[in-house]
């Protein structure tokens, strides 16, 4: 079907782009589930001492790829003892410099961050599966307009929590747009909600939904397990 | 050469002014929840840079708030200044807000207030999806099940803070979020006329319903309303601290 040749490469450009941060994210996971797993020796439940070193590998991933704004995991409540933190969330502050994101994890308070009723962590446990979220506020998290690309993880078949990243859209734009300003023709990248990640012009604006599919408006799944990624753009009629 | 004007607005700020600003922002932020008890500020300097303040203004800010006892500074490596108690009770604080502000003040919070409700909620019946409507009816029944005028305040700013959030607009819900600040202790704050949380809710749950069914022109509607209905309250309330009826005036 598709055989316009610029389409091709803007898909197989983004499924590549995409298909990294994936592979990325579940470095991530294998590298934060195998610490754990030796950390824990055969304790069930996270303390503060089963911790040591997660810190690093969130720092790791943002030294490594520059594309992403947060990284880290959030455990499941039930997977953490009580007297120890259920995030391990670490940030690239605007000086470069990488920190710890602080959260408000009290019940009840003003600001609590119910982390585990969003997406980016409900979703990836009940799917079992990696995901993507957004593009979304952040409120009271990192507050910013972010996509979340996070994956459910297990210790000996306990579940834990997810691991994650925080892609800005501002960060995210100069990265992928070149790829959808290959089409001719408007185009966009949406989310499996049909919600815009980014378009190539006016007609699709980043956090819109597409609500109806028409007939010129064919849609090309993106080959990044789970992530629900596609790709609409509108079908020009064939060239005489 | 500038006009009386010109030089009347752009005149520089005096310092005492800009500390109070400090003092001022920083207590709203720990009486919203904002800052937490237990939490502390960032180092000095990084506080100067951001007010854009100079450090001798900074500090005599830090030490106001010191004085009140909101925040305590302490040495050594693990020190810094740190949020140690909720400022007081904030009834005398909006009592001399409604007694400062005059109705005309008030009607226009409301006209400000009414234009960025408008533009977010026909964004958010573009935009929300089902899982914003989840939470937006869960963050709806939190206004009714509050136990506390406090409680209530924070429900209530929430829901229009998250709604805004729904509409994916960065700069829309930072406005929200700006009005909430101003108003919702108001709203709540049991001065005069106590606030119903039943009719709220009800109107935040059918303005969820309008959301979800992607209807703009009802939910437009009903946001107006609403907005109406609070002002209409403010507006109740400082009549009656700041003009009370007169008996004698009765012949």
């Amino acid at each position: 079907m598709t055989t316009d040749p610029r389409l091709v490469q803007a898909v197989d450009a983004l499924t590549g782009w995409f298909s990294a941060v994936s592979v990325e994210v579940s470095d991530l996971s294998g590298g934060v589930t195998a610490l754990l797993e030796h950390n824990l020796g055969g304790k069930a439940k996270v303390d503060k001492a089963a911790l040591v070193g997660v810190d690093d590998l969130a720092a790791e991933f943002l030294t490594r790829n520059s594309f992403a704004v947060g990284a880290g995991t959030f455990f499941a409540t039930g997977s953490v003892n009580e007297r120890s933190r259920p995030v391990e969330w670490w940030i690239r502050k605007p000086s470069g410099a990488i920190g710890r994101l602080k959260f408000d994890l009290t019940p009840g308070s003003h600001r609590y961050y119910d982390y585990e009723k969003l997406p980016f962590f409900s979703t990836a446990v009940s799917t079992g599966k990696q995901t993507l979220w957004g593009p979304y506020i952040d409120y009271l998290g990192f507050e910013e307009y972010i996509l979340t690309v996070s994956a459910p993880f297990w210790v000996r078949a306990h579940f834990m929590g997810v691991v994650g990243c925080d892609i800005r859209l501002r960060d995210l734009e100069p990265l992928i747009m070149p790829h959808l300003r290959l089409i001719h023709g408007d185009a966009a990248l949406i989310n499996a909600s049909n919600r815009v990640i980014l378009g190539n012009s006016g007609r699709y604006l980043v956090g819109e939904r597409v609500k109806s599919e028409t007939p010129h408006q064919p849609r090309l799944a993106l080959d990044v397990p789970y992530l629900g990624l596609s790709l609409i753009y509108t079908a020009r009629p064939a060239a005489s | 050469m500038p006009t009386p004007f010109q030089s009347q607005i752009y005149r520089s700020l005096p310092e005492i002014e800009r500390a109070d600003a400090i003092v001022d922002r920083i207590t709203k932020a720990i009486t919203l929840g904002l800052l937490k008890v237990g939490e502390r500020l960032p180092p000095e300097a990084a506080l100067s840079e951001m007010f854009g303040v100079g450090g001798a203004t900074l500090r005599e800010a830090l030490a106001e708030l010191r004085e009140q006892g909101v925040v305590e500074t302490r040495r050594g490596r693990s020190g810094g200044t740190f949020v140690v108690t909720q400022p007081r009770t904030q009834t005398d604080t909006i009592r001399d807000w409604f007694l400062a502000t005059s109705i005309s003040e008030i009607r226009d919070i409301g006209d400000e207030h009414a234009a960025v409700a408008a533009a977010i909620i026909r964004l958010a019946c573009e935009r929300a999806e089902a899982h914003d409507v989840a939470r937006l009816q869960e963050l709806a029944r939190a206004l009714v099940l509050a136990t506390s005028p406090e409680g209530r305040a924070v429900a209530d700013s929430r829901f229009h803070i998250e709604l805004a959030v729904s509409a994916q607009s960065p700069r829309l819900a930072n406005a929200e979020m700006r009005l909430q600040e101003e108003t919702v202790q108001q709203l709540w704050t049991p001065l005069a006329v106590t606030f119903d949380p039943e009719p709220a809710t009800a109107e935040h749950l059918e303005l969820v319903r309008a959301v979800a069914q992607d209807q703009p022109v009802k939910a437009g509607n009903l946001v107006l309303d609403h907005i109406r209905r609070n002002i209409f309250h403010l507006i109740d309330t400082k009549l009656t601290l700041g003009y009370a009826r007169s008996n004698q005036d009765t012949p």
